[in-house]
C-alpha cells in the first residue's frame, strides 16, 4: 500500500475517531448541541476522504461520475454542520450568511442529483491516470458544467463568512479562539479552492478537500477537549470546594440541607440528621421534618417556610425540635427559595445550626434576671406595706361601714329605699375596687414568666402612681406628670416596668426626704425620642443630686447611699430596661437635684392592642 | 336628737367612698354629721362654737390630717379629735395622741368602735364645754371684784386668817372681813373651799408668796 492510500485512509480514520468521540460527549451532555454538530462534521470529513481515496483509485469513468455525484452529500452535510457548529459554539457569522450559505448549498445539492452527471461536469470524458507522490492516481476528465461556479459561490461565501467569524471573535478578545479556529477556517476554505482549480483542468493533483477539513476538524477537536479539560478541571475544584464546604460546615456544626419541593424530598448532611434525630439512610420529606418540630414551635416554623415560599424572602427560624429520644434540642435554621420560570418555587437550600447551649444560657440568663427582679419587687412591696394596705384597707372600711350603717338603719325600722341602693352601689363599687388591688399586688409579686404586651407608657405612669399614692401623700411628695399625648406604643412587661418606675419614683422621694428641702416636688415626663424610635420617660426630683464621682457608679450591684437599703434597685432597673431593648441612665440637674431618665424602642408592628 | 344646737360629727376625708360611708354608719347611729371633702373645706366653714366632734382621715393630700390638728390647736379648739386611717403607722399615731387626738383607729373600723369613740369624743366635748363655760362664769365674777376685794380674795384663798390680813393690808380686821363678804357674795360660794376650788381654776392663788 502507498503512502497515498495510508494518508487519506489515516485522515478518514482520525476524522470519525474525533466524531465518535464526540458523539458520546453529547450523549453525556445534551444541552451541548455544539457536540453533535462537531460529531456531524467530523463524520462527513471522513466519508469526503474515503470518497477521495476512491476517486483516486477508480478505473472506470462510470465510477468516477457517480462518485463525482455522491460526494456532494457528505459536502452538504459538513457544511451545513460547520456553520451552525462556528453559530451556536463561537457565537459569531452573520445571520444572513448562513442562510444564503445553506440555501445555496442545498440549492447546488438538489441541481447536482438532476443534471446527468453532476453539478461540476456536464460530461466525463475519461479518467486520466498519472504518478503523483509514487502512487498512480486518477483525476478526471471532461467538460466542466457551468453551473459549477454556484458550487464556487458557496465557497466564497464560506470564505466570507469565516473571515467574518473570525474578525467578530478577534473583537471580543478571544483572540487564542479566533487565531485558531478561525485561522483554521479560513486556511480550508482557502484550500477547498483546488477543486475548482482540479475540475477546470488548471491544477494536476489529486482532490484532497478531506484533509482541509481535517485541518479545521483537529483544531475544533483541539478547541472542544480543552473545553473538556476546562470542565475536569473544574469538577475537581469543585469537588474540592465541596469538601472544603463540608468540613467548614462540619466544623460549625452547620448541617446543610435542600428540599426539592416538586417532589418533596429533603437532602441533608449527616451532620443535619444527627441534629433532627434521623438515620443516615432515612428517606426524608417535609411531613417528617414537621414531625420532629416541638408542638409549640410547630405554628411559627411552618408560618416562616410560608412566607419565604410566598415572598422569596430569606427563610429563618429558630425552634425547637423533640429528638425520638424525648431530647429537645434548640435549632436556627436559615435558607433561601428558588423559583422556576413561572415563579413557582422549586427549591429550597440552607443550613441550620444546634443553638441548644446559646439558648439555654440565655434562658438561664432571663431566669437570673427576672428572679432578680421579682425578688427586688418583693423588697419594694414590704417597703411599700404601708400603701398597700391601705389602698386595701380604704374600700374595705368603706364596705365595713357601709354594711354596719344598713344593718342600722334596718334595726331602726326607717328603710329609705333610696339610700339602701346606694349603699349598695358602694358596696358593690368598693368590693371591686379592694379586688383590683388584689390583684395587682398579685401580679406585682407574681413570678410568672415575663409578659410581652404592647402597651401604652403613659398608663404605666399612671398605674404606678396610683399604687404609692398614699406613700407619695405620707411622705408629702407631690407630684407634678407631663405626659406626651399620642406616644407610640411599646412593648414589654407592664409589672417589670410599672416595677423600674416605682424604683425611681421611691428613690426621688427618698433622695427629697434626706435633703430636708422645702419643696418635695417630683416630677415625671414622658416624651418621644431619637426622631420617634423610642419613647423615653423621666423623673427628676429635687433633692440633692447624685453625690459620687461617677454617675455610672450608682447603677452597679450592691451600692447603696441608703441606711437600709441593699443596693439593688437600680441595678435591676437598668437590667430590666436592657432586657427591653431601652437605656437607663441618670444626670445631676443644672439647678438641683437629679434625673433619671429611661428609654424604650416603640413597637415594630404599630398595631392597636392595647393592655388596659 | 339632731337639733342645731345639738353635738354634730364633722367627717373629713379625702376618699368619697369612704366619707360616705362613716357619714351613713353615723346618721344611722343618730348623730347629726356635716362631712368634708379636704381640711381646707372644714376650716372654711369652721364654727369654734360648734359642739361636737371631728372624724378625721389621717393621710390627705395637701393639707394632712395632722395638720389640721395643729391649726384647729391653734385656734384653741374645743373639737375632740378622733383619726381614722387606712394604715396605722406607729410614730404618726404616737404625734396624734400627744398633741391631744381622742382616738386613733384603723380602717376597716368596726361601728360599735366607732360610735364608742364619737359618744366618748362628744362627751368630752361636752364636759370641755361645760368647763369652758364655768370658767368664763368665775372670770366674769372675778371681774366684778374691786381691786381691794381681788387682793383679800387671793389673802384668803392663801389661808390667811381675817387678823393676818389686815396686818397685811394695814387695816383693821372689821374691814377686812366686810371685804371677804362680798367676795363671797360676788363669787356665789358658800365656803372658802369652794371658793379655793374654783380661783385654782383660775390659775389664782399662790402668786402672794
Amino acid at each position: 500500500m502507498s503512502w497515498v492510500t495510508a494518508a487519506w485512509s489515516m485522515n478518514a480514520a482520525a476524522c470519525l475517531t474525533f466524531a465518535g468521540f464526540y458523539f458520546v460527549v453529547w450523549c453525556k451532555q445534551r444541552q451541548s448541541p455544539a457536540y453533535l454538530l462537531f460529531s456531524c462534521s467530523a463524520i462527513a470529513a471522513a466519508a469526503i476522504s474515503a470518497f477521495e481515496l476512491w476517486m483516486l483509485n477508480s478505473r472506470t469513468v462510470d465510477q468516477y461520475e457517480s462518485l463525482v455525484r455522491w460526494i456532494h452529500v457528505p459536502t452538504w452535510v459538513l457544511t451545513l454542520s460547520f456553520v451552525a457548529f462556528v453559530r451556536l459554539y463561537l457565537h459569531a457569522g452573520r445571520v444572513w450568511l448562513v442562510w444564503s450559505i445553506y440555501g445555496l448549498r442545498t440549492l447546488v445539492l438538489i441541481l447536482n442529483f438532476i443534471f446527468p452527471v453532476s453539478i461540476n461536469f456536464t460530461a466525463i470524458t475519461d479518467i486520466r491516470q498519472f504518478s503523483w507522490g509514487g502512487q498512480l492516481v486518477s483525476v478526471p476528465v471532461g467538460t466542466p458544467s457551468p453551473w459549477g461556479l454556484l458550487s464556487s459561490v458557496s465557497l466564497l461565501l464560506l470564505l466570507i463568512f469565516s473571515v467574518d467569524a473570525t474578525i467578530t471573535v478577534w473583537r471580543h478578545g478571544d483572540r487564542r479562539r479566533a487565531l485558531l479556529i478561525g485561522g483554521s477556517m479560513i486556511f480550508g476554505a482557502m484550500l477547498a479552492w483546488h477543486v475548482p482549480l482540479v475540475i477546470w483542468g488548471i491544477l494536476d493533483v489529486p482532490f484532497f478537500l478531506g484533509f482541509t477539513y481535517t485541518a479545521i476538524v483537529g483544531v475544533m477537536g483541539y478547541e472542544l477537549s480543552s473545553d473538556v479539560a476546562r470542565a475536569a478541571g473544574l469538577a475537581r475544584e469543585l469537588e474540592i470546594s465541596e469538601k472544603r464546604l463540608n468540613l467548614a460546615a462540619d466544623s460549625a456544626n452547620l448541617g446543610m440541607w435542600e428540599w426539592d419541593i416538586a417532589h418533596d424530598e429533603i437532602w441533608i448532611t449527616d451532620k443535619g440528621r444527627a441534629m433532627l434525630g434521623f438515620d443516615s439512610s432515612e428517606k426524608l420529606d417535609f411531613d417528617r421534618f414537621r414531625s420532629r418540630l416541638h408542638p409549640d414551635d410547630r405554628e411559627s416554623v411552618l408560618k416562616a417556610v410560608d412566607s419565604s415560599l410566598g415572598t422569596g424572602a430569606e427563610y429563618q427560624s429558630e425552634y425547637r425540635v423533640v429528638l425520638p429520644d424525648g431530647q429537645v434540642r434548640w435549632i436556627a435554621g436559615r435558607g433561601h427559595v428558588e423559583f422556576d420560570g413561572d415563579g413557582q418555587p422549586v427549591r429550597m437550600r440552607g443550613a441550620s445550626v444546634d443553638i441548644t447551649q446559646r439558648k439555654l444560657a440565655e434562658l438561664e440568663a432571663a431566669r437570673h434576671r427576672n428572679e432578680m427582679a421579682h425578688l427586688s419587687r418583693v423588697t419594694t412591696a414590704g417597703e411599700l406595706s404601708g400603701s398597700l394596705a391601705h389602698e386595701l384597707n380604704r374600700p374595705l372600711g368603706a364596705i365595713l361601714s357601709n354594711a354596719q350603717a344598713a344593718q342600722r338603719m334596718l334595726a331602726n325600722g326607717g328603710v329609705d329605699v333610696a339610700e339602701f341602693r346606694e349603699i349598695l352601689n358602694d358596696i358593690v363599687s368598693e368590693d371591686k375596687r379592694a379586688a383590683e388591688v388584689i390583684r395587682r399586688l398579685r401580679l406585682w409579686l407574681q413570678k410568672g414568666e415575663v409578659q410581652q404586651h404592647s402597651l401604652r407608657i403613659n398608663k404605666v405612669v399612671r398605674d404606678v402612681l396610683k399604687l404609692i399614692r398614699t406613700d407619695l401623700i405620707s411622705q408629702n411628695v407631690s407630684v407634678d406628670t407631663e405626659l406626651a399625648r399620642d406616644l407610640p406604643t411599646v412593648t414589654g412587661d407592664p409589672v417589670q416596668l410599672q416595677q423600674v418606675l416605682v424604683n425611681l419614683v421611691v428613690n426621688a422621694c427618698d433622695a427629697m426626704a434626706d435633703c430636708d428641702t422645702p419643696e418635695h416636688q417630683l416630677r415625671i415626663r414622658t416624651g418621644i425620642e431619637n426622631g420617634g424610635g423610642a419613647v423615653i420617660v423621666s423623673v427628676t426630683d429635687r433633692g440633692g443630686g447624685i453625690q459620687v464621682k461617677e454617675v455610672e457608679q450608682i447603677f452597679e450591684p450592691f451600692f447603696t447611699t441608703k441606711a437600709k437599703g441593699m443596693g439593688l434597685g437600680l441595678s435591676v432597673c437598668r437590667t430590666i430596661i436592657a432586657a427591653h431593648r431601652g437605656k437607663l441612665w441618670a444626670t445631676n440637674n443644672a439647678e438641683r437635684g437629679a434625673t433619671f431618665h429611661f428609654t424604650l424602642p416603640k413597637d415594630a408592628s404599630a398595631k392597636e392592642v392595647l393592655i388596659t | 336628737m339632731s337639733s342645731p344646737l345639738g353635738p354634730t360629727v364633722f367627717v373629713v376625708d379625702d376618699y368619697a367612698p369612704g366619707r360616705r360611708s362613716i357619714s351613713r354608719l353615723l346618721r344611722a347611729a343618730g348623730f347629726a354629721v356635716t362631712a368634708f371633702a379636704s381640711a381646707k373645706e372644714f376650716m372654711a366653714q369652721y364654727d369654734a362654737e360648734a359642739p361636737g366632734c371631728l372624724v378625721l382621715d389621717l393621710a390627705m393630700p395637701a393639707v394632712s390630717g395632722l395638720e389640721l390638728q395643729g391649726l384647729l390647736a391653734d385656734r384653741g379648739s374645743l373639737l375632740p379629735i378622733i383619726f381614722l386611717t387606712a394604715y396605722g403607722d406607729i410614730p404618726k399615731s404616737v404625734q396624734a395622741m400627744k398633741l391631744g387626738a381622742s382616738d386613733f383607729l384603723t380602717k376597716p373600723v368596726n361601728d360599735e368602735d366607732l360610735l364608742a369613740a364619737v359618744r366618748v369624743a362628744i362627751e368630752k366635748n361636752r364636759a370641755l364645754r361645760r368647763d369652758e363655760e364655768e370658767l368664763s362664769e368665775i372670770r366674769a365674777h372675778l371681774a366684778t371684784l374691786t381691786p381691794r376685794e381681788r387682793e383679800v380674795l387671793e389673802y384668803v384663798v392663801a389661808g390667811k386668817l381675817n387678823k393676818q390680813i389686815a396686818g397685811e393690808l394695814g387695816t383693821v380686821e372689821q374691814t377686812v372681813k366686810i371685804h371677804r363678804a362680798h367676795v363671797m357674795q360676788k363669787m356665789r360660794v358658800q365656803s372658802v373651799a369652794e371658793l379655793v376650788r374654783m380661783t385654782e381654776r383660775c390659775g389664782i392663788g399662790g402668786s402672794v408668796y
